[in-house]
């Protein structure tokens, strides 16, 4: 029989380290049941090693670790005492995995999924992709830049990496190549874009490593924000530096294809000006109307009108954060402002009283500060909607006792206004055309994200609540946009609308059950990873592999950087074989101990495993995106190409790993802004 | 084994669908605690932030709606294949040596394992049930005991599935095929994807013309 080269490649492995597991066991001592310590520890490490030639034979992992925990872990006992090992084992076994069903943390995996699933099944991503396309068809390499920030902000939303490449792959891949782009351009910017959503948050690897490493979810969320900014600025600025530097591989758009297509009233407002603006409240005012209805000037005017409202309530917002008369966090503040104190303090009197009873109790005792002391010692959920409230209750009252605006706010007015008379300077017919494309595509999923990530960055939410307003977010976006795209199917008129209605409902239907299924099984792959990783960690743990790791790794006498490059590098090469799931689960719990002896913060190595993870998804040969891509590509298209397309992205994440080492505020700033770390 | 399979394939196939339809049915019936998990979530945020009346058993509920719902999942997805599994090398085995593998892992790994965790959840919950266990988060907490019945419930379900996926490799092994599975959604549908995209096969053929022409200029 001829074996593959692959195959020989991976059973040769394979075979080495089940040779040096077997040369290295401790026969003797396993057989008569009297293992020393070091046997033990050393037995943890080879359990070790045959877990990963265990996983590459390809049996489901969960398991895999299960059988083998279960074994090992009675080795473990037996070896204290071997009457009781049985029931040891299963009590073990019975308590991980309800610690799995119990957890906290992961509870927010099964929800993110859904939401994502609901709102992949919404079916904006083509609308989405035009608009972007139209709003950015000015800029070199348009078309590209468009693709990566589609996919930045579905696969945020969604983070299902097959989907949104396979997606784009159907999308902007045609049409990418249809515009004269470079084949290795046009897949890499689908493949890289489509993986950006493993690190953006809400990511559903990072709730992984949460969970895994003991690290906050919502820090690690506020960790991951400006590194996956980051990385799709990288993109973006690659794509638009290239297609200047070497126009051929990403030709500028047609002018047909750049075209607007405008409506009927546009283009009978459009004879007489070219400024929306102006022309709008012409027709409403009656001066020139061209036979367009106030009706439709007006709703237009409205729309028009949304940029400006929507700078001004940002405006107000700052205003009123940046002149509140609350004093936050510390009471010392209090004392220092005086005056101002005793009124903050009767508010949070009031507020108090919907926190809980203990707080309120302190209250009657009559002594104000210590009472407010308390608040702040309430748990962080607590205390911060306390001060919601009290800063809305502040607001009111208080207001002629507001702290005058410092500069920055000025500065930023001034900004505001700029960018105001700015827009509408520039805002003629089509730009209303494409600013209404982007409003029905665009901003509602970035609101969607947006609250969904506010919520849980400012402490209004846990993640698992966020998540579950993000799903139910998720129901209305699928309603709306099924309806829509019903209607417009429908042939016009209103004996339809019932037929529409009845239509929407049904697809709805459809669309939660299947996203129901998905969701279960989703989230029953990654928790039974977790009961299957339980019970093996126990049996690690019991067997002290991790004493031994640990004195061997600091015998090493490394630098930080140089345990943080040796962890890097060791995560990239397990990217390869295993998935990302396996990786965090499975040997996270050993690198996390290590974390301490070096001073790395557990949250920075987080969000570096998510790049390292992220760069996995894009190494060839395993590269899921490419395979992806590959199945819905026209069949000249090799995978070599795609390969090659994807390699200066794959650079570009490795540039990023670099800038986060460099520069580790990058990731921490925000976390220590916000919870003072 | 293999005499023993001999003639009666077909209708152990009939038998390994019905118990895959079974594993299925009850997958399918507990995924919709997800729906429930949401609106039950998104309800006492609501509850919480707007009506200011916040319920103190809603984060049980929360845990317990969460815990059913992957635990009763786990012999569905062992049934439409989806537990992950490293495939670096298992997917360029012949069929026969995939469930040669298969066979003699879910015999060393998955049989110790799952009846272990099937056995101790059985006196795990069995111990809930003699004291009428309820929620420790709060006081006058919800039972608890229904919650923690899931454990065995699940692993007997999983063992059962995993049997079932036993049979299946002897099948293959005699056959060198792996038999039909029973149809379910899958979460990247290319045929379906492309239907909603309006993307027909002729496109994306017609689309070549443009990587080819770009070929030979390189």
């Amino acid at each position: 029989m001829k074996l593959r080269k692959e195959l020989w490649f991976g059973f040769s492995l394979m075979a080495i380290v089940v040779v040096a597991v077997l040369a290295f066991m401790p026969w003797a001592n396993l057989l008569d049941g009297h293992l020393s310590k070091q046997d033990l520890g050393l037995l943890g490490l080879l359990m070790l090693a045959l877990i990963v030639v265990a996983i590459m034979l390809g049996f489901p992992t969960a398991f895999t670790l299960m059988g083998m925990g279960v074994f090992f872990a009675w080795l473990a006992y037996r070896n204290v005492d071997p009457a009781l090992a049985g029931q040891q084992v299963f009590d073990a076994m019975v308590q991980r995995t309800y610690g799995v069903m119990s957890n906290d943390v992961l509870i927010a995996i099964p929800l993110f999924l859904f939401m994502g699933y609901l709102v992949e099944r919404a079916q904006l991503i083509d609308r989405l992709f035009r608009s972007l396309h139209l709003a950015l068809a000015r800029i070199p390499g348009s078309l590209a830049v468009a693709t990566i920030l589609t996919c930045a902000i579905f696969a945020t939303a969604t983070g299902i990496v097959g989907a949104v490449v396979t997606l784009m792959g159907l999308l902007a891949f045609p049409a990418m190549l249809k515009a004269g782009y470079n084949v290795k351009v046009a897949a890499g910017a689908v493949t890289a874009g489509g993986c950006l959503g493993i690190l953006i948050p809400p990511s559903v690897l990072l709730i992984v490593y949460g969970a895994v490493a003991g690290v906050s979810v919502v820090q690690l969320y506020a960790g991951a924000f400006f590194p996956g900014l980051m990385l799709a600025s990288l993109y973006v600025g690659y794509v638009m530096l290239l297609a200047m530097w070497r126009p051929a591989l990403m030709p500028p758009l047609a002018e047909s294809e750049r075209r607007v297509p405008l409506p009927l009233f546009a283009q009978a407002l459009a004879v007489r000006g070219g400024n929306a603006l102006t022309g709008l409240s012409r027709a409403l005012t009656g001066g020139g109307g061209a036979g367009v209805s106030k009706r439709t000037a007006l709703g237009q005017l409205i729309v028009t009108l949304l940029p400006a409202l929507a700078i001004a309530a940002l405006l107000g917002v700052m205003y009123r954060a940046a002149t509140a008369p609350v004093v936050e966090d510390n009471v010392a503040g209090l004392v220092q402002v005086g005056g101002l104190a005793e009124s903050a303090a009767e508010e949070r009197e009031q507020s108090t009283g919907v926190i809980g009873a203990p707080e309120a109790e302190e209250e009657e005792s009559g002594v104000k500060e210590p009472a407010a002391e308390k608040v702040e010692e309430a748990s962080p959920a607590e205390a911060t909607a306390a001060e919601e409230k009290t800063a809305e209750k502040a607001a009111a009252p208080a207001s002629q006792e507001r702290l005058p605006a410092p500069v920055w706010f000025w500065v930023m007015l001034a900004i505001g206004a700029t960018a105001i008379a700015l827009i509408y300077w520039l805002w003629n017919w089509e730009r209303l055309e494409v600013f209404k494309l982007l409003l029905s595509s665009f901003f509602p999923l970035a609101l969607l994200i947006f609250a969904v990530l506010g919520s849980i960055v400012f402490g209004l939410a846990t993640p698992a609540e966020a998540a579950a307003v993000g799903a139910f977010g998720g129901f209305v976006l699928v309603l709306i946009y099924r309806f829509i795209a019903k209607s417009r199917a429908a042939p016009p008129g209103g004996r339809f609308a019932g037929a529409v209605f009845w239509g929407t409902l049904k697809e709805f239907g459809t669309i939660i059950k299947e996203s129901s299924f998905l969701t279960a099984r989703t989230s029953a792959m990654v928790c039974w990873l977790f009961v299957g990783s339980g019970i093996f960690s126990a049996a690690f743990a019991l067997l002290g592999g991790q004493e031994l790791i640990e004195k061997w790794v600091l015998s090493l006498n490394m630098t930080p950087v140089q345990f943080l490059i040796l962890a890097q590098v060791i995560i990239f090469l397990l990217g390869w074989p295993l998935e990302w799931t396996e990786i965090i689960i499975i040997f996270m719990p050993i690198f996390i101990p290590l974390l301490p002896h070096f001073g790395v913060d557990p949250l920075f190595f987080g969000l570096l495993v998510a790049l390292n993870l992220q760069t996995a998804f894009l190494s060839p040969p395993v590269a899921m995106a490419a395979f992806y891509l590959k199945g819905v590509s026209p069949p000249h298209v090799t995978l070599n190409q795609i390969f090659a397309g994807m390699m200066p992205f794959m650079g570009l994440q490795v540039v990023a790993m670099f800038i986060l080492y460099a520069w580790p505020q990058l990731g921490l700033w925000l976390p220590s802004v916000l919870y003072g770390r | 084994m293999v005499f023993f399979f001999g003639r009666r394939i077909p209708a152990m196939q009939k038998i390994l669908l019905f118990v895959d339809k079974v594993s299925t049915w009850v997958g399918h019936a507990f995924s919709f605690l997800i729906v429930a998990l949401t609106l039950h979530v998104a309800w006492e945020v609501f509850r919480r932030y707007v009506l200011d009346s916040p319920r103190a058993w809603a984060f049980d509920v929360m845990i317990m709606l969460y815990g059913t719902l992957f635990m009763m999942a786990g012999a569905y997805t062992l049934a439409r294949n989806g537990h992950v599994r490293g495939d670096i090398l298992y997917g360029y085995f012949t069929p026969r040596a995939q469930a040669a593998v298969d066979l003699v892992l879910y015999i060393v790994f998955f049989l110790p394992g799952v009846i272990a965790l099937t056995y101790a959840g059985y006196f795990f919950a069995a111990e809930s049930w003699a004291i009428k266990e309820s929620s420790n988060i709060t006081a006058e907490g919800p039972p608890y005991y229904p919650f923690k019945t899931v454990i065995p419930v699940a692993g007997a379900f999983v063992l059962m599935q995993g049997i079932v996926e036993m049979i299946r490799c002897v099948i293959c092994l005699k056959q060198g095929a792996w038999p039909s599975r029973a149809q379910d959604v899958e979460e990247v549908d290319v045929e379906k994807l492309k239907e909603e995209l309006h993307v027909k096969d002729e496109d994306i053929q017609k689309l070549d013309e443009y990587v080819v022409r770009k070929a030979p200029a390189k």
